[in-house]
Formats: C-alpha cells, sequence, structure tokens
C-alpha cells in the first residue's frame, strides 16, 4: 500500500512518452481535452483515437493499467451509453420490445458521448502514469511562473505540493503503527455498531494529529535555520529541458488539430 | 505567509489523502466511508478560513497531478469528470465556512450547530450540483434525467454524513487542545 502511494500510478519507463518534458504533457493534454468537445463526425473522432491510441502505444504501459483509470468513471459510461440508447428518438427505429424502442440516433450518440469519455480518460491517465507526481509539480511551478508578476505565490504553492506528497507516505505509515498500538492496547475498530467503531477512532486521530502537527513544527524549524527564503534565487535539483522530441510532438499534436477540422461536421 | 503556516497546511492536505483512505474498518453495506468530511471539518475548525481551505486546496491539487489521494486511491486530471469531484470542490468552502465561524474569540454552542449544519449544506449543494452539471454536460444527459434524480441519490448518505459532522464538532475542541496551535487571525484595527 505504502509503495503504491509514494509513486502514485506511474510506471517506470524509457518510452518516447516517458522521455517527454512534463511541461510538454500537460500543455498537449489541456488542448486535447478542449478540442475533444469540438469531434462530431466519424473522421473527426477517428483522428482523435487514433492519437489517443498511438500516444499508448507509444508510452509502453500495460493497458491494464490503462484501464484502471478508467474504473472511476466506468459507470458514468456505461449510464449515459444506455440514457442515450433508450430516451433518444432520432434515426430509424431499430429494435422494439414491449415498451423499449432503440433508434439508430440513440445507438450513434451513445457511441460518440462514450468514446469522448474513453479518450479524455486516456490521455489524462497516460500523463499519471508516464510522470510522477513530483515532476508534474516542478512542470506546473514552470508554466505558472509569469502568474509570478501578479503576486501569485507559485513558489510556494509547488513547495506545500512537494512537502505534502513527501508525507503522505510517512502519515499513511504513522497511521497504521497507532493503528496498530490502539488495537493491542484493546480498541476495536472492526466490529460493533458505527457509533462505537466513530468512538474508536478518537485514540487514532488525535496522536496522528499531535505528531502531524509536530512534524511541521519541526520541519519548519529545520527550514528556517538552514535559511530557506522563498523562491527568489533558489537553484532547481530537477531542471526541465524541451529537446527535440518535444519540438517533433508539439508539430504532430498541431497535424491533429488541423485533421481533426478538417474531418469536422460544420453545419 | 510564514514557513510553519505553509507546512502544516501541506501536512493537512497529506492527512486529509490519509482520511480519505484509512478507514477500512468503517463500512456500510460493503462501501467503506470516507473521513474526508471529517477532516475538511477539522480543517476549517483547526487551522481556520484561510489556512484550512488553503489545506483543502492543496489536496484538491494533489489529486489533479496524480498523486493518488482521493477516495480509493484515486488520482488524476480525469478525476474531474467524475459526477462525485463536487465534493472534493466542497470540501474547500466546508472548511471555509466552519472556519470562519469557529475562529472567533468565543466560541459558543450555536457557533458549533451552526457550523455544523452549514458544513453539510455547503457540501451537499456543491456536490449535488456538480454531479448533475457533470451527468448533463459532459453525459449530455437527456431529460429523463431530472434535478430532483439527482439529490435523491445523495439523500441516501445523509445519515452517515450528519453524524461524521457532528463527531467531527465534538473532536475539534479537544484536539485543538492537544495540538495547542493558534491559527493567525487578522485581527481588525481597533
Amino acid at each position: 500500500m505504502n509503495n503504491t502511494l509514494i509513486i502514485g500510478q506511474y510506471v517506470p519507463g524509457n518510452s518516447v512518452v516517458h522521455r517527454l518534458d512534463p511541461r510538454t504533457k500537460i500543455t498537449i493534454i489541456f488542448f486535447f481535452v478542449i478540442i475533444v468537445f469540438f469531434a462530431n463526425s466519424f473522421w473527426s473522432y477517428a483522428v482523435l483515437t487514433l492519437f489517443g491510441l498511438l500516444s499508448m502505444f507509444a508510452s509502453k504501459v500495460p493497458i491494464r493499467f490503462v484501464m484502471k483509470g478508467l474504473m472511476p468513471i466506468w459507470f458514468l459510461i456505461v449510464f449515459t451509453f444506455l440514457l442515450h440508447l433508450f430516451i433518444n428518438k432520432d434515426g430509424i427505429l431499430l429494435l422494439e420490445w414491449s415498451f423499449i424502442k432503440i433508434y439508430t440516433g440513440g445507438v450513434i450518440q451513445g457511441i460518440a458521448i462514450s468514446m469522448r469519455f474513453f479518450l479524455l480518460i486516456l490521455i489524462t491517465s497516460l500523463l499519471t502514469l508516464t510522470t510522477t507526481p513530483i515532476a508534474i509539480t516542478d512542470a506546473v511551478e514552470q508554466i505558472l511562473h509569469p502568474l509570478k508578476k501578479i503576486k501569485f505565490p507559485v513558489h510556494e504553492l509547488a513547495l506545500m505540493m512537494s512537502i505534502s506528497l513527501r508525507f503522505i507516505p510517512t502519515l499513511l505509515q504513522e497511521t497504521d503503527k497507532i493503528s496498530k498500538a490502539q488495537a493491542s492496547r484493546g480498541v476495536d475498530f472492526r466490529t460493533g455498531p458505527v457509533k462505537e467503531r466513530l468512538k474508536a477512532v478518537i485514540p487514532l486521530l488525535v496522536p496522528l494529529f499531535v505528531s502531524a502537527f509536530k512534524r511541521a513544527e519541526e520541519l519548519a524549524m529545520a527550514m528556517e535555520a538552514r535559511g530557506y527564503q522563498g523562491g527568489e534565487g533558489r537553484t532547481k535539483l530537477r531542471e526541465l529541458k524541451i529537446s527535440k522530441l518535444d519540438i517533433w510532438i508539439y508539430i504532430l499534436f498541431i497535424c491533429v488539430i488541423i485533421g481533426l477540422f478538417l474531418t469536422r461536421n460544420y453545419g | 505567509m510564514k514557513i510553519k503556516d505553509m507546512i502544516i497546511c501541506s501536512l493537512f492536505a497529506a492527512l486529509m489523502a490519509v482520511g480519505a483512505n484509512v478507514a477500512p474498518f468503517l463500512t456500510i453495506g460493503g462501501i467503506p466511508i470516507t473521513l474526508q468530511l471529517l477532516f475538511a471539518i477539522l480543517a476549517g475548525g483547526l487551522l481556520g478560513s484561510r489556512l484550512g481551505s488553503l489545506a483543502m486546496g492543496l489536496y484538491l491539487l494533489l489529486g489533479l497531478i496524480g498523486a493518488p489521494v482521493f477516495a480509493q486511491f484515486r488520482g488524476g486530471i480525469g478525476s474531474i469528470l467524475s459526477p462525485t469531484f463536487g465534493y472534493v470542490i466542497s470540501f474547500i468552502f466546508v472548511a471555509y465556512v466552519v472556519g470562519k465561524l469557529l475562529e472567533k474569540e468565543s466560541v459558543s454552542r450555536v457557533h458549533y450547530i451552526s457550523a455544523g449544519m452549514l458544513a453539510i449544506i455547503v457540501n451537499y449543494i456543491i456536490g449535488t450540483n456538480y454531479t448533475y452539471f457533470a451527468l448533463t454536460f459532459w453525459a449530455e444527459a437527456p431529460e429523463g434525467f431530472s434535478y430532483i434524480v439527482a439529490w435523491s441519490w445523495m439523500g441516501a448518505y445523509l445519515p452517515i454524513d450528519i453524524g461524521v459532522t457532528i463527531f467531527a464538532l465534538i473532536m475539534v475542541p479537544k484536539l485543538k487542545k492537544a495540538l495547542n496551535y493558534r491559527p493567525e487571525v487578522k485581527q481588525k484595527a481597533a
């Protein structure tokens, strides 16, 4: 459990998608999410699907990891598909069985909307599958850098995110330790009515919070003692670099956008 | 912002991630309850409105960049599409309203009760509207899906959430005493 959390959903690798600069990936995904909503014809969906599948195979991430990303909204996809199937009444009547009537319009609409979800999830989960959260944090800091001009605390935000990421596994471990310690003293978490079990959370929560706050205090003091004073003039451990590969991917993506608008249905 | 406040916010966001997933023993009908609402209220109560809502915002960002911090170890930008993402957004406002009510000098029982009620109201209004919005906008659900249907779905969780809220509000003064941490509240110039 702890190991999966440190690295998130990241699948280590050295594929083309892994080697891309995280800023490139974030930018492309940002625009992809927007243009998905412009697709409205068979060929425009085909262009986007081709790009999505191409990225997936280029990333060499096993398909079951991608499928795992689909799980949270699996229900939504099925639900919308059925809703469109049964309620949309455009086109030719395909099937009639007592009160259920299925029209071609419903089938097409249902498939189109499900495809949209599939593409969105596919491309966004590729980001988290091929990039560590810490790399994304660095990239976000770089992308938002211009906002510093309007006094938006970009560096502070990135620092806070890195600290959180660093401490999630620690706190999970701590929780595990405390709950075992309390269980050995006779606290029963697993049986009894819900109210009793909620009460059993108290001897877990109080030490957890106390230790978390103590850690915060120690860390703050350590940082102050080492003269931490914000982002001005700090150097970085991990430098981001735009390579030739990134530029090629940008060009490819612009082609996809052009392709989408050429095959789109106007009218 | 003081370094200590910044770090406390980060740690609270991390605590929230723990709270979303740490209670496998708290199940009702096989569905694990998350303690997210509990932690959101505690964030407001312990850190105050400003830092509390900041911590919750941080938690949301952590989830979006792909750390599996949401319930059932989920995360990633894709979670925006999930119909229950509205609850994650609502925690920012829950922490804010609870913090606003409880950060005063003298806090009475009335403050606690109204904080609890407001927390649930904010949580449900934002959460349910998001569900409705998600289903109508992204899924383009036709007329068959009405606003009332969305609300009746959510109503099923109400008793649990009320219980968790009451529990959270009992915990706030206890933890305050144990932690001995006073958030900086901007005092109006007298």
